[in-house]
């Protein structure tokens, strides 16, 4: 940096330095200048080469997902002729009515006559191809219709997992070899799988839904909302409008910031050993998790809606007072509307990563096995991420699909919303 | 009657005291000229708090009180007489009783929980009443006596600003009260824990074997350094690989060199990298990450990979942390004055050299304080390691062979079968503990550099 291209101007007396100003078309500035040149294109391909590796690496996540999980919405059934008439099940139709149907009809022996009609048609391994709730399917197509008891009908019933598999194209050689069969007699069809949106966890591949964890997953949510939400935007407008400098306010931010960086297993930590411990709180259940999940979420919102009220102009503000508002009345009236889409954008993207958590939930139990949906918030439930989590540590091949087919659900709705933060910011973002 | 309908009545107690009062001071108001320090819906508010509150702590009161007045009340019935001395067949017996009463259960198992039950039931439902009478009563006294100070010269305003405040300020505590209770259940669980194992074989040991703990010597099976080693080499070290040359050079291409439309497109996706719940990346690891890592180790011509490899959990939390190190590094060098920049270019520097020269030596403290923050996340983060490292505690380089963190540990010790006071549960708090004080400093000393480094261009 020394030798500039300018003369230096005489500041001593001494005699002004002359300098030859640099020849840039000489073979050696020529080839510094190439090689300058391609070590900026070499180091700008790396930048955008890092943003698109990313991006694929994304894309990848996303697209095998994808294409694992989409086959878990399909399930492979088998046409089954049950003669209902010669099974004489002991049932009369007056009781195919209200709740006490399912109960009537499986005492009435309904599952041994199915699998007794798959032995006649398929082979004695017969009952080996049918799921094990093929039979609920044939129950309820006698609820819907009791004059089915009086005749023979086909029904189509879900396969059982390994054929189900193997109809997916990843089975074993048995049941690939039982596939081609049933293939062959062309009494296969496929068709979308309802069960794995209406029914909870089960020991069957084929009988799984997410359901069940669905719903946990929403009433866990709403106790998380209905607690985070007003105590974040509480604590943020404390601190951001009324707070006097003094220790206790500093305590209240560094406590916040550092609550916001903690991992999320400390919060199980803290749910298991005070939630469960000291109150004795029931264990799995969403009012529990919500909890846990909530004090994780309170510092999000706060830091978010501290930045959302921040930026509300002091002008506002002066105004407000002017006219003779009270403080409370500016911060409600005035302030808080004016805050609140930055603060709702803060919201959704914190309940987004509770919706998303799975550590803290597994130490306050929420990863029992739980066959059924839950129906109050002190019910044994588990959530989305840990039904993904406990599916995939499960040996059948079946649960495989099943695993990333729960996962397409969670990241929709993830996805969604992302989204509909995004569309708010977009929407309501103000520059003052 | 059922809670539901008390907090709707104290509820619609109050919703009707607001009316009146409101309807009252709008009277009021409307005959008269003067200035007034209250607008009628503050009056409304008073009358409706003074309506609701009062029993609504009575009701959280009753609520920790009143099973104790119950079984006070069955224990006092000629038939408790029966029951066995205080311990866990009693408890038990009551328990069962209860649920009974309550209607939740239909069998017993104790004959005596079968004829406790309708005393549980009718002394249940004594007190049931007693609570909706006082609940009531407080909420028709509150309200009235609110009702009565509804007049022209009254502050209603400030009253109920004052209550606001102090919601205010109680919900701001929450933060306090929850950062005492982690640090005060950790600490009270390690305590425990450092009781039975001393704290230097448990910092110092380089043996972690949970699974067989000797009873005489708890010490000799719970050294953690093993553990400590998994979680630098996964979180700080193979991560860190990953994510500080992408996370790096992406937030340069997309700050300096990417059009504004690139740029608006590639952040969010970037970002939704960050926005994947860890269970995915786990499972990603597991199914797909792990068995190429292995088979890449054995064409390599190490036999003995595993397929729990602490490269395969290393390599998707790097991925993971990407767009966290990318905005933490945008962040630092859009905060660089753009004279330095101006001036660098003007010189006839190229925009690369530029970067290198001027830029990231001017961003190094805001960049390295980021990377602090992504390592105190990394080694924090739990679904990855659990379900793609291994759960062998092996003091290893070598990034094919199986690791374990603490956080794997944590949840492997929580989540089996052991009883809650053993050794082995304790010690999941002692980890937790050490996890959590150093995130913390980690923490202190990334925010203090970041913000030393803001100081020195404001």
């Amino acid at each position: 940096m020394t030798d500039t291209l300018v003369p230096s101007l005489p500041t001593s007396g001494a005699e002004p330095v002359r300098r030859v100003p640099t020849d840039w078309t000489t073979q050696a500035m020529q080839s510094r200048i190439r090689r300058r040149y391609a070590s900026e294109r070499r180091f700008r391909f790396a930048g955008l080469a890092a943003v698109w590796m990313s991006a694929a690496f994304l894309a990848f996540l996303l697209v095998s997902m994808l294409s694992q999980g989409a086959s878990g919405f399909v399930e492979t059934r088998v046409a089954l002729p049950v003669d209902l008439a010669a099974a004489k099940l002991p049932i009369s139709p007056s009781r195919l009515v209200g709740r006490g149907a399912d109960l009537a009809l499986a005492g009435a022996g309904l599952e041994g006559t199915v699998l007794a009609a798959a032995s006649t048609a398929y082979g004695k391994d017969g009952a080996n191809l049918l799921s094990d709730g093929a039979w609920a399917v044939v129950r309820d197509a006698i609820k819907a219709d009791p004059s089915l008891l009086q005749r023979r009908a086909v029904f189509e019933v879900p396969v059982s997992s390994p054929i189900d598999v193997a109809a997916k194209g990843v089975g074993t050689n048995e049941a690939e070899a039982i596939y081609a069969r049933l293939t062959a007699r062309g009494v296969l069809s496929r068709g979308f799988n309802t069960g794995f949106l209406t029914s909870a966890d089960s020991t069957d591949a084929t009988r799984v839904g997410i359901w069940g964890a669905f719903k946990g997953s929403l009433l866990t949510m709403a106790v998380t909302l209905l607690l985070a939400f007003p105590i974040g935007v509480l604590s943020a407008l404390y601190l951001e409008e009324y707070a006097p400098k003094n220790r206790w306010t500093d305590l209240i931010e560094v406590s916040i910031n550092n609550l916001a960086a903690v991992p999320s297993i400390i919060f199980g930590l803290l749910g298991l050993a005070v939630f469960l411990g000291t109150f004795g709180m029931p264990r799995s259940a969403p009012i529990v998790g919500g909890l846990t999940l909530a004090l994780m979420t309170m510092p999000v919102i706060v830091i978010a809606g501290r930045n959302a009220i921040k930026a509300v102009p002091p002008s506002i503000r002066d105004a407000a007072l002017g006219v003779g508002a009270s403080p409370v009345q500016v911060v409600f009236h005035h302030v808080l509307p004016l805050a609140l889409p930055g603060i709702l954008t803060g919201t959704i993207i914190g309940m987004a990563r509770a919706l998303g958590e799975t550590a803290p939930l597994l130490m306050i139990g929420m990863r029992a096995f739980i066959a059924a949906p839950p129906s109050g918030l002190n019910d044994p439930a588990t959530v989305l991420p840990v039904q993904i989590f406990l599916w995939s540590d499960q040996v059948s091949r079946g649960f495989v699909e099943k695993t990333s087919a729960a996962i397409i659900v969670l990241l929709v709705f993830l996805l969604a919303m992302n989204g509909v933060a995004i569309y708010l910011r977009n929407r309501f973002e103000t520059r003052w | 009657m059922s809670a539901i309908a008390l907090l709707f009545l104290v509820a619609g107690l109050g919703l009707i005291g607001w009316l009146t009062a409101r309807v009252r001071a709008t009277r009021f108001r409307a005959g008269s000229t003067a200035r007034f320090s209250s607008l009628p819906a503050h009056h409304g508010w008073y009358v409706a708090l003074w309506t609701a509150i009062p029993p609504l702590v009575f009701l959280v009161i009753w609520s920790v009180t009143s099973p104790a007045l119950v079984t006070d009340a069955v224990l006092a019935t000629p038939a408790a007489i029966q029951l066995p001395p205080p311990g866990f067949d009693r408890a038990s017996i009551l328990s069962e009783a209860r649920s009974l009463a309550e209607g939740q259960s239909f069998g017993a198992f104790h004959g005596l929980a079968q004829t406790l039950a309708p005393s549980y039931a009718a002394a249940q439902s004594r007190y049931d009443w007693i609570a909706t009478a006082l609940a009531l009563l407080l909420a028709f006294a509150g309200g009235a006596f609110a009702f009565t100070r509804v007049k022209p010269g009254f502050g209603a305003r400030t009253q109920i600003e004052r209550v606001v405040m102090l919601a205010l300020l109680g919900a701001s505590l929450i933060a306090i009260l929850t950062t005492v209770g982690i640090v005060a259940s950790l600490l009270y669980e390690s305590v425990r824990f450092f009781s039975v194992v001393p704290i230097t074989d448990f910092l110092f040991g380089t043996h972690w074997s949970p699974q067989v703990i000797d009873a005489r010597d708890p010490g000799a099976s719970l050294g953690a350094v093993p553990l400590f080693w998994g979680t630098f080499f996964i979180g700080a070290v193979i991560a860190m690989i990953v994510a500080i040359p992408f996370g790096l050079m992406s937030a340069i291409y997309l700050t300096q060199y990417a059009k504004p439309t690139t740029r608006k497109w590639m952040k969010p996706i970037l970002e939704m990298l960050a926005g994947v719940p860890t269970v995915v990346y786990g499972y990603f690891a597991a199914l797909t990450v792990a068995p190429a890592v292995r088979d890449l180790a054995v064409s390599i011509g190490i036999s003995w990979a595993s397929s729990e490899s602490a490269l395969a959990a290393g390599l998707v939390m790097g991925i993971m942390i990407i767009p966290f190190v990318s905005s933490m590094a945008d962040d630092s060098i859009a905060a660089v004055p753009s004279s330095m920049r101006d001036g660098s270019l003007a010189m006839g520097a190229t925009s690369s050299e530029t970067i290198r020269r001027v830029l990231l030596p001017a961003a190094l403290p805001g960049v390295v304080g980021g990377v602090l923050l992504a390592v105190s996340r990394a080694i924090g983060e739990t679904m990855i390691v659990v379900m793609a490292a291994s759960g062998v505690a092996t003091l290893t380089l070598n990034p094919f062979a199986s690791t374990t963190t603490v956080t794997k540990q944590i949840v492997d010790l929580l989540t089996g079968e052991a009883e809650f006071d053993s050794p082995k549960t304790l010690a999941a708090f002692a980890l937790g503990l050490t996890l959590f004080v150093v995130t913390l400093l980690l923490n202190i000393v990334a925010l203090r550099v970041v913000k030393r480094y803001r100081e020195a261009y404001d």
